[in-house]
């Protein structure tokens, strides 16, 4: 009980500077000088007219990389933690229920259009909302119901781990074009492909790419910490 | 080719590439996968080499074609090329220990490399939201690896770990979302330019949390019980990464981040690092898991790192390296060495590391690693905290000297004890992979070469004489195991006799005559070391260390160099101690004082301010009646005087019996010299003063004490010690007279104790040989059979009581002449007092060792091994000499001290005359010669006379004794004096430190409460931590 | 200074709301004994770290910064709101996703090693 009294007058406190802020705070009525820049020039300079996108990927395109890199080493933890070890005793597979009739035959209707949708928003991700971590959040979304659908299913580890390995060094190597092509400073630049008509599917230079890489990657990588988690 | 590793960027390239293949790869086979994650591991250690040697000025890199702030970019600096040297190199040798731990899991691998991406990428960065995704990329590769290890302790602690984590970067990422809102911007150096505009609420709230969540990272007092769980719990490779790869991202984070925190509140990140380096290592002083007591050393050494990086974060480039640098890159070596060795030894509790010492290579590289984090020379940590120290005292931040002090003192018990476990040994065999063992031995290489490099650069042009002994005491040390032991004493002996050359060379007057003292007097005694057949490798080395060490300190002209002497000599003589055979206990002891002498020293030096010792001469007085007392009190914790007295029996008794002596003479009188130059260059402060007057009386006090200790000893060499430590109180009271012929006085003892202590150790050392006991009421009657080592005794024994002829009378003249000379007429009669004393030990040697009839057990046993006899009689035809013509070097005495006062000795012939009367000693020696030659021609005639017993012959009330040994005289000789004075000798200064022993480990465990093992405590604390912060900042 | 509700009401609520949730995560992971709540709380706190994010680039009256034919490039400036956060955010709903996956499969392996998600059985190390 003291202790809860305790954890409660610090977050009384906590609250107090909490509301200091909110008093303070006086909402913005102006972009700030670098938002002013990207609204102002983003669309011609990077050709992409989604500017979150074109901060996402190309301004602040370390931090997408970081976030890959986020991403797959959480999975990649995930594994480590959930997968069997050749030491690991075996234990009896437990009994799963079987899938109702009506989620299988869904399933079967909808899966590929999650995985049709989830293309479409990390194809578009430079011109509508979205991109490559939600399309592939959708795609996962996808596997999921796929899961349900199929209890005793595998997914097909190899594939997975080929897709999610050669799309993360495929964003490298894009990563290293803009070095080569561009020369130094320009790491993760997307000019090295011409920008092409604002507006358009094939536009932006290799933003669409490096959203593609970005969808399947992220789109396996959820599939196999999903896979992860159910084998456990 | 060559711009690839001139370019830091290819670290990221090449970490987050051989990532991503990984997967890939490892379908091809395991040898592939392996071969890819070492070569990007060592191709990231190169390009980070490549990067800094190319280095001309610190270099920006942009990314995405913008520069900043529009894109994000990096910066690959002087400090980043530092740090990110040490990480990858960390990382290389790391990946390598961990080799058996990734080499089935290609997910680990990748883990492991992202790892070292998110901490490089945590110094480079100079873009706020990229540093938090560089922090989360570091955390989240950490919490994915201890999670290899999936017991209850890894998981557990790696829980702990994610739940701090997440507070952190919910922290973190606050206080960056309000920095935006305030500054419009995330590049770091533009929201610093910009700091004005954060001094308001919201922004204060913003620089807390983001300073709260980087100081939380580097595991601050008291909320980094978590970080303690993960010490413990995970795999050690992986501990070792954590301890120097990410405390060291977050290190660098905090420190690109400092700008940012109000100057005026610096001293709140000082408290924080100070506390941190305390408490931890209080705490450590209770633990008894090694992995967690590294996490306690970890956690203080990164408190000590802070304090230094809140003082000089914005000091130019070569004292923040020198300083912050230093101490990092000691906690960095050191403790990525321990950690891995914590994993080859695999035993959580230290009482079972005895099983390391199997290895001598990687017991080497412990203690080495170990008196790294002590602070002692020649490793990065000593020069690091030296300078720190000193620019401390210049600011007059005593009560951080204080602590940092003390503080250091905890850590160096713990460390120390776990160093006597592993001496200890074990049955057990120790598994060692080779993978394991060669990351170990390279981090001990790396450091050795580092402290090298850094004796060169720090003692400026005089290094090389301090260089060069200690390269040749190692080399002496290591070839220990190839080359028989005569031949490396021969080495050692003609290292000692160049040496002494060489400083008799260069020094004049006093110093002239204490090198002579340590060198002469050290290379005799050297000879006596030949009577073992077998000595241990490392003694040889340890031993010209020593002497070398003593030869330095003469020679020193800085404080440093002085320091530094000081400190090799402690380190060389603790070696020796507990090479003894049932040392360990009292070489601790023995340590812990000394380097509680060199905390007195170094914050005496600290606080004068002064480069140099002859600085100290320009002290106004009030200050140097501070550093005085420091001073002072270093050198009498080394002169063992009453008090802080309680290691030297230990030390003295434990140590070999060779060794023994050569602490007793030639050691003890390094405090001898210490306390000479301070009385000479501060001379003007402190005569007359109440200091010396104190001064005198703890002479006279220790004198008194330690002969009515040494009376009641049962034990040799203890007795010996006492004798030493009360011989040593007249020489403090000497000094302490602060008159020339006070001083005289005090150099005529010293040399004197030298002579005859030499003498009863080096006899001792024989008889014990012969008879194997240290009790001396199992010996008796060994005249006949070792007359030699009789006489030697019988002179030695006439020589420290002052009796004449001998060179002791001399001495007792000169002493008593001082005192009143002085007026301290109640000291004179309290000295006399103990001389009086003094004879009963010194009685009971003679008689229960050498007098009365032998054992029936030693009817065999021979005189001393030649090469004891050897030195023995050198030091008797030295003292014969020094008795009967005086002259000869009592007035070089008169002279040297005749620099800094006016002589009151006058010669003529060899009768010295003073106020108060004359001495001749040529005259004093024949007159006695005459009646000892008349009293022998009385003995030999009545000898005849003596009628012999069966010495245990004993029946009383029917009953045999069972050890009829116990009913002879000899033991507990002075049972009825005892009973009479025992009051005095009660061990109240041995009870009184084991009370500050028992009431700091006391303290340890109730601070370490708070460490309740419930994660939720843990999240509890960094809470408070941030709203402590958040009061403190804003308050003012 | 002072309470912008009335003038900006959107921002502030947001950004009430998003303190708000910090404090009730903060609650749940210092008080809640069961690990999943406690994973939980871990999320709302995150969760409100994002609101408030996106309450900082919220701009009264603007639209999202995409710029098609609803938002031509000439008035851009006035009328999109600060892109940056919005790809803040977007990073940090990544990165807390990663951290509950991790958090939810340590809490898989510790419910196998001591059948229990009661934090307090997790204190094997201490002191």
């Amino acid at each position: 009980m003291i202790k809860r009294f305790f954890i409660a007058l610090s977050l009384i406190i906590l609250a107090g500077t909490f509301a200091k802020v909110v008093y303070n705070f006086v909402p913005n009525t102006e972009l700030t000088n670098v938002a002013k820049h990207y609204v102002q020039h983003g669309t011609q300079e990077l050709g992409a007219t989604n500017l979150v996108t074109a901060v996402v990927v190309t301004y602040r395109g370390l931090d997408t990389l970081g976030e890959v890199v986020v991403l797959f080493i959480s999975a990649a933890g995930v594994g480590l933690l959930l997968r069997r070890r050749k030491n690991d005793l075996v234990t009896k597979e437990e009994k799963r229920t079987e899938p109702s009739f009506l989620v299988q035959s869904v399933a079967e209707i909808l899966v590929p259009l999650i995985f049709m949708l989830g293309a479409y928003i990390f194809l578009n991700g430079h011109l509508t909302p979205g991109g490559g971590f939600q399309g592939g959040a959708v795609i996962a979304s996808g596997t999921m119901l796929l899961f349900l659908a199929a209890p005793y299913k595998h997914l097909n580890h190899g594939v997975l781990t080929a897709l999610e390995s050669i799309s993360g060094f495929a964003y490298v190597l894009i990563g290293i074009l803009g070095v080569t092509l561009l020369g130094a400073g320009h790491f993760i630049d997307n000019r090295f492909l011409p920008l092409g008509e604002l507006g358009t599917l094939l536009s932006a230079g290799a933003i669409p790419i490096i959203y593609i890489i970005i969808g399947l990657k992220v789109g396996t990588e959820l599939s196999v910490v999903l896979e992860d988690m159910r084998e456990e | 080719m060559v711009a690839y590793f001139q370019n830091p960027l290819n670290i990221y390239i090449t970490a987050m590439a051989a990532a991503f293949l990984l997967g890939l790869v490892h379908k091809l086979g395991k040898m592939a996968s392996l071969t890819l994650f070492y070569g990007a591991l060592t191709m990231m250690a190169a390009v980070t080499l490549g990067s800094a040697l190319s280095l001309s000025q610190p270099l920006i890199i942009q990314t995405a074609g913008f520069i900043a702030p529009l894109s994000i970019n990096l910066q690959f600096g002087y400090y980043e090329a530092f740090f990110t040297i040490c990480v990858n190199i960390a990382a290389l040798l790391g990946g390598l220990y961990l080799y058996d731990y990734l080499k089935d899991s290609v997910l680990a691998r990748a883990l492991f490399l992202m790892l070292v991406v998110g901490i490089n990428g945590m110094i480079m960065t100079r873009d706020l939201f990229n540093l938090f995704i560089f922090i989360e990329i570091t955390s989240i590769a950490t919490y994915g690896l201890i999670g290899l290890d999936r017991n209850i302790k890894a998981l557990s602690a790696g829980f702990k770990y994610i739940l701090a984590g997440g507070m952190i970067s919910a922290f973190f990422l606050l206080g960056t979302a309000l920095t935006y809102y305030k500054t419009g911007t995330l590049n770091i150096d533009q929201i610093i330019a910009m700091k004005d505009v954060l001094q308001d609420p919201i922004g204060l709230t913003a620089i807390t949390l983001l300073l709260t969540a980087l100081l939380i990272e580097l595991k601050p007092f008291p909320a980094n019980g978590w970080g303690l769980d993960v010490y413990q719990g995970s795999n050690a490779g992986i501990a070792a990464m954590i301890s120097v790869g990410v405390s060291t991202g977050a290190l660098f984070a905090l420190y690109k981040l400092l700008p940012l925190f109000p100057a005026q509140h610096m001293g709140i990140i000082s408290g924080i690092g100070l506390a941190t380096f305390f408490f931890s290592n209080l705490m450590g002083l209770k633990q008894t898991d090694a992995k967690r007591m590294l996490g306690y050393s970890s956690i203080g050494q990164m408190g000590l790192v802070l304090l230094a990086l809140s003082f000089f974060h914005t000091a130019p480039l070569t004292m923040f390296l020198g300083i912050v640098g230093g101490l990092f890159l000691n906690h960095f070596l050191a403790k990525a060495a321990l950690f891995w060795i914590a994993g080859i030894v695999k035993k959580d509790h230290i009482k079972e590391w005895g099983i390391l010492s199997q290895s001598k290579m990687l017991t080497v590289v412990f203690i080495i690693a170990v008196f790294a984090l002590i602070g002692l020379p020649p490793f990065p940590g000593f020069w690091a905290k030296w300078q720190f120290i000193m620019v401390l005292g210049s600011g007059n931040h005593t009560f951080i000297i204080a602590a940092i002090l003390i503080g250091s003192l905890f850590e160096a018990v713990y460390l120390l004890r776990w160093f006597n476990y592993v001496l200890a040994g074990s049955e057990e065999k120790l598994a060692c992979e080779k993978s394991k063992r060669v990351p170990v031995l390279i981090f001990g290489l790396i450091t050795a070469f580092i402290s090298a490099l850094l004796i060169k650069s720090s003692l400026g042009p005089q290094s090389s004489i301090y260089f060069f002994p200690i390269a040749f005491a190692v080399i002496l040390m290591f070839v220990g195991n190839f080359i028989p032991t005569k031949l490396r004493a021969l080495f050692a002996i003609s290292g000692i006799s160049y040496l002494s050359y060489y400083v008799q060379m260069n020094v004049s007057g006093l110093n002239l005559i204490f090198a002579q003292m340590f060198l002469w007097g050290g290379m005799i005694l050297s000879i006596a070391t030949f009577y073992k057949t077998k000595a241990k490798p490392a003694t040889y080395g340890l031993l010209f260390l020593m002497l070398a060490s003593l030869g330095g300190l003469v020679l020193s002209r800085t404080t440093l160099e002085f320091f530094f002497c000081w400190e090799i000599m402690t380190l060389a003589s603790y070696l020796l101690v507990i090479s003894g055979k049932n040392a360990k206990k009292a070489a601790l002891t023995y340590i812990t004082f000394s380097l509680g002498s060199a905390a007195f020293l170094m914050a005496g030096f600290a606080l004068s301010n002064s480069l140099t010792l002859m600085g100290l001469a320009a002290l106004p007085s009030s200050q140097a009646t501070i550093v005085f007392t420091l001073l002072a009190l270093g050198f009498l914790i080394k002169m063992g005087a009453f008090g802080v007295h309680i290691w030297v029996p230990g030390a003295y008794a434990e140590a070999e019996d060779d060794i023994s002596a050569f602490i007793a003479a030639i050691l003890s009188k390094a405090g001898v010299f210490g306390l000479f130059v301070i009385a000479i260059y501060m001379q003007s402060t402190i005569s007359n003063s109440t200091l010396a007057y104190s001064l005198g009386w703890l002479g006279i006090l220790t004198a008194t004490f330690g002969a009515l200790m040494a009376a009641f000893q049962e034990d040799i060499k203890k007795l010996l010690a006492y004798s030493s430590m009360g011989q040593m109180g007249y020489v403090i009271a000497a000094v302490a007279l602060m008159s020339h012929l006070g001083w005289v006085t005090a150099l005529y003892l010293s040399i004197n104790h030298i002579l005859y202590k030499s003498l009863l150790f080096l006899s001792v050392a024989g008889v014990i040989y012969r008879v194997n006991t240290r009790e001396m009421y199992k010996m008796g009657g060994l005249i006949k059979k070792m007359p030699i080592s009789f006489i030697s005794a019988m002179m030695a024994i006439i020589a420290m009581s002052g009796v004449p002829p001998l060179t002791g009378f001399g001495g007792k003249w000169l002493m008593y002449t001082a005192l009143i000379e002085k007026g301290w007429h109640l000291q004179a009669a309290l000295a006399f007092f103990a001389s009086g004393i003094a004879f009963l030990y010194m009685y009971r040697l003679v008689h229960s060792i050498f007098l009365g009839q032998a054992k029936p057990e030693h009817k065999d046993v021979k005189e001393a091994p030649l090469w004891l006899i050897i030195p023995q009689v050198i030091f008797m035809g030295l003292m014969m000499v020094g008795s009967t013509l005086p002259r000869l070097w009592v007035e070089k005495l008169s002279v040297a001290v005749g620099e800094f006062m006016p002589s009151t000795l006058t010669w003529s012939g060899q009768t010295a005359t003073t106020s108060l009367g004359y001495w001749n000693g040529f005259m004093v020696m024949n007159i006695v010669g005459v009646i000892f030659v008349i009293v022998l021609i009385f003995l030999l005639l009545t000898f005849q006379k003596v009628q012999k017993v069966k010495q245990f012959n004993i029946v009383f009330a029917g009953e045999r004794p069972f050890t009829p040994e116990t009913t002879h005289v000899a033991y507990n000789m002075y049972a009825p004096v005892q009973k009479a004075l025992g009051g005095w000798v009660k061990p109240r200064a041995t009870a009184f430190w084991d009370g500050v022993t028992e009431w700091s480990h006391t303290l340890s465990h109730m601070f370490a409460g708070i460490y309740t093992g419930n994660g939720q405590t843990y999240l509890f604390f960094i809470l408070l931590f941030f709203l402590m912060l958040n009061f403190l900042i804003g308050a003012n | 200074m002072g309470l912008y509700l009335n003038q900006y009401p959107l921002a502030s609520i947001v950004l009430i709301t998003g303190f708000m949730m910090i404090l009730i995560g903060l609650w749940g992971m210092l008080t809640k004994t069961n690990i999943i709540k406690i994973i939980i709380s871990i999320t709302v706190v995150e969760t409100g770290v994002n609101v408030i994010l996106v309450s900082i680039g919220y701009i009264q009256g603007r639209t999202a910064p995409i710029l098609d034919t609803a938002v031509l490039q000439i008035d851009a400036l006035s009328r999109v709101v600060d892109p940056i956060p919005s790809a803040l955010v977007l990073t940090s709903i990544v990165i807390g996703l990663g951290t509950t996956a991790l958090m939810l499969s340590y809490v898989i392996k510790m419910y196998r090693v001591r059948q229990s998600l009661n934090i307090e059985d997790f204190g094997v190390l201490k002191w």
